[in-house]
Order: structure tokens, then sequence, then C-alpha cells
């Protein structure tokens, strides 16, 4: 806490700082709340409205100025909670545009980067889906049909004996893709990438599952790079059965999607991070 | 088309992705094919004589693909051996980057037979262009 006062309170974290109001400023809580501005304008600024069912035009230049003074240090503030009442006079104001606003803290301190957007938009899954079907189909030369994809808890769904695994760190948020197969799919789908039958799961060539991983990663970045996502480059690994080690890192929710095909079924597993 | 007979170089970490690459040479033609797992082992074979061509991944581990083209723009030898780039992103920047390290094609994977083959004969005709200035 760096300040208190009957109108608002200051909660300083690492990286923001959240100012509360508890209700309607009269005159003098402006002036002290004025007298702080310096001392937080350095910094991203969560305002949360809750109590706030007005704002008169001293407020307001007030909180235009504590704008002003935050966009000069390249920050900025986020308001919360805007009840409707506020936001009408944001915006009969127009300042609408002028300040931020959010749903809620989570979404605000995701905007402000402290925490990870956690959402998998249609976009991104779509994006996968074209991929995955796109790299089995020029590597291998094998046409697949995705299922009705689910939103799974359960840490092992989805999960077969042969896995490439890569990491997402993007601006939505942070997680994993996991294309998995069944042995036998898996050893099909090699045979005809390489043009030769594979019978046999080795140390030699069980890094095609990472290879085909890195492929699909990389098409669906290039796409999803091109809509803003901004997905980071990642090396893919490959995992072999169930490890505890490996399900827990991948306990968060995901969604699953099964692919079919004529060498056999697998699936893909969009996860966010536990 | 490139000579059958010229040395071809396949650099990748990924041992099913070297073999994918060498069918398909053989396919087309190619008999003298080695392979390297990074940048510093393809280093050391190329400067011991192996390296009519160049298709590496960019994205190992050691010595990355770009790091083994700007070694090779940069040996007065191997300076104008042709050189291709294989990766699975194909982003603007990327793609300038390579360009501007001396890269002679850019493949990006999933790639197919008759893909492969129709960067191979760009880098050619490119290359042929380039010698004979």
């Amino acid at each position: 806490m760096i300040a208190e006062n009957i109108f608002f309170c200051v909660e300083k974290h690492e990286n923001h700082l959240i100012v509360k109001f508890s209700k309607n400023p009269e005159s003098s809580d402006l002036q002290e709340f004025e007298s702080q501005l310096e001392s937080i304008s350095g910094h991203y600024i969560i305002l949360d409205c809750d109590t706030l069912i007005e704002a008169n035009r001293d407020f307001i230049r007030v909180l235009l100025k504590l704008h002003l003074a935050t966009k000069k240090d390249n920050k900025f503030l986020k308001f919360i909670n805007v009840s409707p009442s506020l936001l009408t006079f944001f915006k009969k104001e127009s300042l609408d545009t002028t300040f931020r606003m959010a749903h809620n803290l989570t979404d605000a301190l995701s905007e402000i980067g402290v925490v990870p957007k956690r959402s998998i938009s249609a976009d991104f899954i779509d994006s996968f889906l074209q991929s995955t079907t796109k790299v089995l189909k020029i590597q291998a030369d094998i046409d697949v049909s995705h299922g009705r994809f689910e939103v799974t808890k359960n840490q092992e769904n989805g999960i077969c004996d042969v896995s490439g695994v890569i990491g997402i760190i993007c601006n939505n948020f942070n997680g994993s893709v996991i294309i998995s197969f069944p042995e036998k799919t898996f050893l099909n789908v090699l045979s005809k990438m390489l043009g030769d039958e594979i019978n046999e799961l080795s140390s030699e060539n069980m890094d095609g599952a990472a290879e085909l991983t890195n492929m699909i990663f990389g098409q669906a970045k290039s796409i999803l790079n091109e809509k803003g996502f901004g997905l980071k480059m990642a090396i893919p690994s490959v995992v072999l059965g169930k490890p505890e080690s490996f399900l827990s890192l991948h306990a968060g929710s995901a969604i699953l999607i099964p692919f079919n095909s004529s060498e056999g079924h697998f699936f893909l597993r969009i996860g966010l991070s536990a | 088309m490139f000579d059958p007979k010229t040395k071809v170089l396949v650099v990748d970490d990924m041992l099913t992705m070297r073999k994918i690459v060498t069918k398909i040479l053989r396919e087309l033609g190619f008999i003298d094919i080695a392979e390297a797992q990074d940048g510093n082992e393809a280093w050391a074979k190329a400067k011991s004589g192996h390296c009519g061509l160049i298709i590496s991944d960019w994205n190992m581990p050691n010595c990355t693909g770009l790091e083994l083209l700007k070694k090779v723009r940069a040996d007065k030898d191997l300076a104008k051996t042709p050189f291709l780039l294989v990766t699975a992103e194909a982003e603007q920047q990327q793609v300038a980057e390579a360009i501007k390290s001396g890269v002679d094609q850019y493949v990006v994977k999933p790639f197919s037979k008759e893909g492969l083959k129709t960067k191979l004969e760009s880098t050619y005709k490119k290359v042929s262009v380039r010698n004979s200035a």
C-alpha cells in the first residue's frame, strides 16, 4: 500500500498499481488524489471503479492528467468494473475511446501482460486443423479428417503411445500442442513419409513425431502471426507413453481434436498451461 | 538441373528429415549424398571437400542453418556453394534474413518431391547466372 485516503487507496504490485475508489469524490478528495499523481504515474495503473456511480468534470480532469502522465512514461491506465452510468458519462464526454477499459481485474492484468490471456480462439484451433491436414497430405500423402472436438481436463485424454510436443508462447496465452499417435498409426504414417515400411518403433525413427509437430506448428504459426498472435519459435520433443512428469506438465484444460485417416487415428491436443 | 554427380550435403538434426530429403534426392538422380546433424558437423564435412550443394535445416542445436550459411558465404573456397535453407516457418522477417545472408532458395516444410525439385531447378538457374557473371 503506498497511499490511502477515505476516497481512494493504492495497492502496489510488482508490475502495476491498483487504485481503488471507495466513493464518489468530493473536491477535497480530488486535491489529495491529485497530489499523489506524481508518485503513481510511472506505473501501469488499474483503476477499480466498482463503487463509482458517476464522475464530475473535476474528477475527469484529474483522470485525464493521470492518463497523460502514464502515457508519457509509456504506461497506461486501465479502468475496470466501470458501471453503466459511468460508461454513459464517459461516452457523453467522448472519453470512452481515450480511457482503456477492461471487464475485470484478470482481463486488465492480461492486457498489461502481467498474466497470460487464457483463451484459445476459433482462429487458433482452425489454423492447427488446416496445418495438420496440409502437413499429413504433403509430407505423407495421407488424407485426414477430424472429428468433433471437446474440452477436456483429463490429462490422459488423447495421449497415446508416441507424442510430439511443442510449447506455445504467444500474446494470448501460454500452453502446448501435442500430436499423439497410437504406435500402429505412427508407424504407418512414418512408412508413408519415408517410402519404406517401418515395423518397429526405435530411437532412430521416433523423431518423426517431433518433425511432424514442428511442421504443423510452423504452418500454424505463419497463419496465426499474420493475425497478430505473436507465436514465438519453439523446439519440439518426443514423449513415449504417459510418464507422470509429462502428464503433470500438461494438466490444464485442453482442446482435444480426434483425427482419422486410412492409416489410423491420432489426436491433436491444444492445452493451456496448468 | 544439377549434375547428378554433384556432391550434396544434407544437414538436419532430425534423422527422419534427413532420410526424407535423401530419399527424394536419390529419386531425382543424385548419388553422392552425405549427411550432417548440425552446422558444426556440416562445416567440417564441407571444408573437407564434400560440398557441391548444401540443403540445410534452419533450426538446429549447436550451429543453426543460418549460421552455417553465413560461414559458407564468408569462406573463399565455399562462398559460391549453392545453399538451400529448409524450415517449418516462413515468416517475412525470416525470409528476408536468409536472403540477406545469401541463401539461394528457401524451402518450407512440408514439401513434396515435386516441390523440392522445383526449388532445386530454380537454385540451379540462379547459381548458373551468378557464376557466369
